[in-house]
């Protein structure tokens, strides 16, 4: 029998039943993984909470039936499906610093989760302690008397998978387990959790949205799209031979750590959302579908058995492999760098100031930035990679003139910026514009698109007339991609991919000559990432633009920039260009961030899966 | 303007919460406003014969008096709708006032911070160290009767509420990236704090200006139970309150409806600042 | 601080344009013998030298004479605060009972038909002053069904007993009369819950809106993934986590409602400090209401600090490492 089994699974949103997960099947057998992979809104976190039976308020279950070790979760009474909750069935959330409560120390928590799995209280300390060890915390007894916001994002995450497999659970979900860490903590995490899974001989429901660390980690992979399983079989060969046309966009949307550079296949568009899924008749990834036919639109593809293992839902399976990226040449070609830097940073250094506890004698200061020199020539772009903690995100303020650098300066066109004249300011921020990382926050909800972008003409004395804003803005929305009648619409009702559009548009509004983008594609899906990619390739052939992009992902700073410098602790530990880092690194830690990404080739190991047990404790 | 103009003011029509605070304020509005015309008799007519009377719906009443009298034979119901006259007066002048200097100082408080943050906290601080009952008392000791003073005392014991609470939100909208942007696309402190940062609290003003009308009622109602607010001849709620003590055995109609006059009014503002917070405040209605 | 607040204390009643002295002098007096007390008070001096003369008194705890009393003021405080104190902290503990029954109920019922109704409920509370809501409760329980007393502090029949702590509830139990300290706990149960019922619908609103965004953490979601039932996570996970926003509430609220008991005292005929303050305000004595409004704030302070205090034992991030 099946450890866990979905037959039909049905899940529906508020009174008009509007289907979010459809027709779900899949069966998972003892010990084995399952990666369950999409983009957000694809509906994968509801088979979590469907799993749990803790659905959010107006979402319903439609039909079929979801089973674990034969009994029917969805039909237990609440006292029994609550007693499997924690001992035979774990979970492992996102967001590790917020999932443990700040309030108690550790031990308490997971005293209080030990008594619930009817350890004796003498022994619970013990076991415990034990179990960090088994996630490779040091200092245990020490470890349980702390509170979370004393300790890392991973080092919170692996107290939460302690506590997960504590209890030998006979499956464990993890929803997005590493998303919100760092990238060298990321593989880490995902070998602790491979290591526990396979000393307790737990079976596992991984979901990402994260296609190739799916591959590299899980038995099976099922694919959602819009609430649809579209392909479902064995993992490695998923990645490597997709069948279903999404998938193969989806991986040809990631761009590549190593090998030839492509360019990336962008779907246009976005995953349909809740009020739109209501009026699709036939196959749900129609509207996006590069190889789409008469009947796709009309009628709904079933998922049937291609070959053994092997399930995907397309009435064209045979137009599939006609999906391909196209040849690096189709990039656009760099423009020689002109020989004047437009930008050129010397001995910039920021420190914080923690203050003074009451305990020690000397204030704790913060270097956040230390000592960082480079250049920026027009039309070059150049990408700044680093961990949380490294120090881009200050440099960027400091680049930008939001923080004032305690050293160091800042020139444009060779003349230095004073942080305190007026005059500076202008220079600077006519040189130089940002796009922040959060649309959210960034475009102010009171304003409608064409007011944002064009909000530089709003400034100062001379006011431009609304006819020449909304022309003015017509023609940004134009050159980023953005259809006409956007330009009268409010944040609240774009995308996440068409805000972030907005936010590169205003920064463009004063025509500068330096775009900073701060971690703009952290948060998007994968396609819609692909496509702001290719947006800032054109951008840089149709214009005289440089950009400096701050990224944590290596893959996308190797595909947009053609130098790069590895920031660690606020210090550049290496720069050079893209390729020679890429494939000769020096530096102990550019090597690390290298490892840390999981390969493309499914053959060989990944190098972050295997760092020694001793590895460097992350700090606090 | 524009940051009132650009709250949902349709969403705010349709909350039964703020229709009944608004009908019950306007009303209270509309009895101050048209008191001269439609009080039977003056307030301060003093009829000894006729004293103590009771409301008309007891045995005993006189119908000349609707309400009835009191222990001076004054008509209660020509009283109470002079005494909104001041109560209008007051809440509606005081509240403006203390939005005004609060709401100026929050802004520049979040907006600048450092120094500017610290000293008006500091000054924030020691103000919100009396009780405002205290404060307002003491206030009025100085400052002499009269309905101006009260207003004035008012303004000057509850501009810190204003500041604190609005000081928080403002430091909250700034932590946002729009606010950022507007100073790197070339907008002065001036038009960013008026073009960015106002629309964002114009929701938490509206609601602690309606909320401060129905404290500033309040706080009249008591300083002129006491003795310290208008002159001696002018009618308030208070003042017939702390009469109508004395009579109270006899007749406790008169100490009553001046209390209900109060309740309706504070509760009417409350209601409406209640249901203007849940229906503007865009985070409680979904939004940035 | 306090420098601060005395310092405003004092240059807000020098703008008095009344003349202190007028209501204490008889009318008879002749203008030297004016002049005498004047210069006897120091009314005469700068201000400045005015406020450093009794600086060095308030350190000492001598406020100077009342003008009214012929007292000194500090033994008339120390004869009423206790009574003050008592009466607050009585009407502190309805008014935390009250809010903490009231939130929880409020929380409760929240997604059901009940809850508009309860809202608005409280919200109607809300709109009715502590003092108010005092006249009311004479009106219900003194006059109209004679329940309960609502002058004074104790029956015409007693005497108060010997003034061993200065509280009146500790020394009737001191003196071995259960008797008369239950006429004088009921004595102070309309006072204090007036008070206590004007002051609670703010502490439920806050616990009720606290409680709200604590339950839509990640961390009770997680809790509840574990397996924990909801009495479990109302009691260990979420109870602490939601009083620490509503404290700092708290701790404001209570210093209004120890300036509350100023009005409350006056109109239960309570004799406390706050009645002291209302004669001293009619009387313009200036020694007495200085002093009074300093013994307020320190009040405020104090309550402020003890709030703190507990705020920061509460929350691990604001310990010390």
């Amino acid at each position: 029998m099946p450890l866990l089994e979905a037959r039909n699974l049905s899940v529906a949103f508020g009174p008009g039943a509007v289907p979010i997960l459809r027709n779900v099947s899949f069966s998972l057998e003892e010990g084995r993984v399952l990666g369950v992979v999409g983009e957000s809104g694809a509906g994968k976190s509801m088979i979590a909470r469907t799993i749990a039976h803790m659905l959010p308020p107006r979402f319903e279950l439609a039909g079929g039936e979801i089973e674990f070790r034969g009994r029917s979760l969805t039909r237990l009474p609440e006292r029994e499906r609550r007693a499997l909750l924690g001992k035979d069935i774990a979970f492992v959330p996102q967001e590790p610093l917020t999932g443990l409560n700040p309030v108690l120390t550790i031990g308490r928590q997971f005293g209080e989760h030990l008594a619930r799995l009817s350890v004796p209280r003498a022994a619970r300390e013990r076991l415990a302690m034990l179990m960090l060890e088994s996630v490779h915390l040091r200092d245990p007894q020490a470890l349980l008397r702390r509170y979370p916001h004393q300790l890392s994002g991973g080092m919170c995450q692996r107290v939460l998978i302690a506590m997960a497999f504590a209890g030998d659970p006979g499956l464990v979900v993890a929803d997005e387990p590493t998303t919100a860490l760092d990238v060298t903590i990321q593989a880490r995490i995902m070998r602790i959790i491979a290591e526990m899974k396979q000393r307790h001989r737990t079976a596992l429901v991984l979901i990402t949205h994260d296609l190739r660390l799916a591959a590299h980690t899980c038995d099976e992979i099922m694919v959602l799209y819009a609430g649809c399983v579209v392909e479902h079989g064995p993992a490695k060969q998923v990645f490597g031979e997709p069948r279903h046309p999404y998938t193969r966009c989806l991986a040809l949307a990631n761009p590549s750590l190593s090998g030839e550079r492509r360019e990336l296949v962008a779907l246009s568009d976005h995953m349909p959302g809740l009020t739109e899924l209501a009026g699709i008749a036939g196959c749900r990834f129609a509207s996006r579908c590069p190889i789409r036919g008469e009947s796709c639109e009309a009628i709904e593809p079933q998922l049937a058995l291609q070959s053994p293992g092997r399930r995907a839902a397309c009435h064209h399976l045979d137009r599939v492999a006609g999906i391909v990226a196209h040849a690096a040449s189709a990039l656009a070609p760099a423009p020689a760098p002109a020989a004047a830097p437009v930008l050129r940073v010397e001995g910039l250094t920021k420190r914080f100031s923690e203050g003074r506890s009451i305990f020690s004698a000397a204030s704790r200061d913060v270097l956040a930035v230390d000592d960082v020199s480079f250049e920026l020539r027009a039309n070059e772009f150049v990408g700044i990679v680093g961990e949380s903690g490294s120090g881009k995100s200050t440099l960027a303020r400091l680049l930008m003139g939001l923080e004032p650098p305690t050293e160091g300066r800042i020139l444009i066109d060779g003349r230095p910026l004073d942080p305190a004249d007026a005059g500076s300011h202008r220079l600077r921020i006519a040189a130089l514009q940002m796009v922040f990382q959060d649309p959210q926050s960034a475009l102010n909800p009171r304003r409608r698109v064409a007011s944002i972008v064009t909000q530089a003409m709003e400034a100062g004395s001379r006011r431009a007339t609304w006819t020449q804003r909304l022309e003015r803005a017509h023609r940004l929305l134009g050159d980023i991609g953005m259809p006409e009648d956007s330009a009268l619409r409010y944040p609240a009702q774009l995308s996440g991919g068409q805000r972030q559009r907005v936010n590169i548009a205003r920064a463009l509004c004063a025509v500068p000559r330096v775009l900073v983008a701060d971690e703009i594609v952290s948060g998007l899906d994968v396609s819609v990432r692909a496509q702001l990619l290719n947006l800032l390739l054109r951008l840089k052939g149709e214009r005289d633009i440089a950009l400096l992009f701050i990224s944590h992902d290596l893959t996308v700073v190797r595909y947009l920039c053609e130098r790069v410098l590895v920031m660690y602790r606020g210090g550049i530990v290496e720069a050079g260009a893209t390729r020679d880092i890429f494939e000769r690194p020096r530096h102990e830690y550019t090597r690390r961030l290298l490892a840390a990404v999981p390969p493309d080739d499914l053959n060989s190991r990944w190098a972050g899966l295997e760092v020694p047990a001793d590895e460097i404790e992350e700090s606090a | 303007m524009i940051a009132l103009a650009s709250l949902d003011w349709r969403a705010a029509a349709r909350s039964p919460r703020v229709l009944i605070g608004a009908v019950l304020a306007l009303a209270v509005v509309g009895c101050a406003l048209l008191a001269p015309w439609i009080a039977p008799h003056d307030p301060e007519d003093q009829n000894l014969v006729a004293s103590l009377l009771p409301p008309f719906w007891v045995e005993g009443a006189d119908p000349a008096y609707l309400l009835g009298t009191d222990g001076l034979g004054r008509c209660v119901l020509s009283r109470l709708l002079y005494g909104a006259r001041v109560a209008v007066y007051v809440a509606v002048t005081a509240s403006i006032g203390a939005m005004l200097i609060g709401g100026t100082l929050a802004h520049l408080a979040g907006y600048f911070g450092g120094r500017v943050d610290w000293l008006i906290g500091r000054a924030v601080d020691v103000w919100m160290s009396f009780p405002p009952v205290v404060l307002s008392l003491i206030l009025m000791v100085a400052l002499g009767v009269g309905v101006n003073n009260v207003v004035l005392a008012i303004v000057l014991v509850d501009w810190t509420r204003f500041c604190r609470v609005l000081r928080s939100e403002v430091v909250v909208v700034m932590h946002r990236d729009y606010i950022a942007a507007a100073r790197l696309v070339g907008f002065s402190h001036l038009q960013v704090i008026v073009r960015e940062l106002l629309p964002a609290t114009a929701p938490l003003l509206v609601t602690l200006l309606s909320l401060e009308m129905g404290i500033a009622v309040v706080v009249e109602a008591i300083l002129s139970f006491v003795g310290m607010s208008v002159e001696a001849n002018v009618p308030a709620w208070g003042v017939m309150i702390a009469d109508a003590r004395t009579t109270m055995y006899q007749t406790a109609w008169n100490i009553v409806l001046p209390i209900l006059a109060v309740f309706v009014t504070v509760l009417g503002f409350n209601l409406l600042g209640d249901g203007l917070r849940r229906t503007l405040d865009p985070r409680l209605a979904r939004g940035a | 601080m306090l420098l601060a607040v005395s310092v405003l204390l004092f240059v807000v009643l020098r703008l008095i344009p009344v003349d202190p002295l007028a209501l204490s002098v008889s009318p008879n007096a002749t203008v030297e013998e004016i002049e005498k007390i004047r210069h006897e008070m120091g009314f005469d001096r700068p201000i400045v030298a005015q406020y450093w003369l009794w600086l060095k008194g308030a350190l000492r705890f001598d406020f100077g004479r009342s003008i009214y009393h012929r007292e000194s003021v500090a033994s008339l405080i120390a004869r009423t605060l206790p009574a003050s104190i008592e009466l607050a902290a009585l009407a502190i503990l309805v008014a935390t009972v009250l809010g903490l029954a009231g939130g929880l109920t409020l929380f409760h019922v929240r997604g059901t038909r009940k809850e508009p109704v309860l809202d608005v409920a409280s919200i109607a509370i809300l709109s009715l002053p502590e003092f108010l809501w005092g006249l009311f409760f004479i009106l219900l329980f003194g006059v109209h069904w004679a329940l309960l007393p609502f002058t004074g502090r104790l029956s015409p029949e007693y005497s108060m007993p010997a003034a061993r702590t200065g509280f009146l509830l500790l020394d009737t139990l001191l003196a071995g009369r259960p008797d008369m300290f239950a006429d004088a706990m009921l004595h102070m149960i309309l006072p204090a819950l007036a008070l206590g019922v004007g002051f609670s619908p703010a502490i439920m609103r806050v616990l009720r809106s606290s409680l709200q965004d604590v339950y839509a953490e990640d961390y009770i979601r997680q809790a509840r993934l574990r397996g924990i039932g909801e009495v479990q996570i109302l009691l260990r996970h979420a109870a602490k986590n939601a009083i620490l926003p509503a404290l700092t509430l708290m701790g404001v609220q209570f210093g209004f409602l120890f300036g509350g008991t100023l009005l409350i005292e006056l109109i239960y005929s309570y004799p406390g400090m706050g009645n002291m303050m209302v004669e001293a305000v009619r009387n313009a004595d200036l020694p007495v209401i200085q002093a009074v409004g300093l013994v307020y704030c320190i009040a405020v302070l104090s309550i402020n600090g003890l709030v703190d205090a507990a705020y920061s034992m509460l929350n691990p991030k604001l310990r010390p490492r």
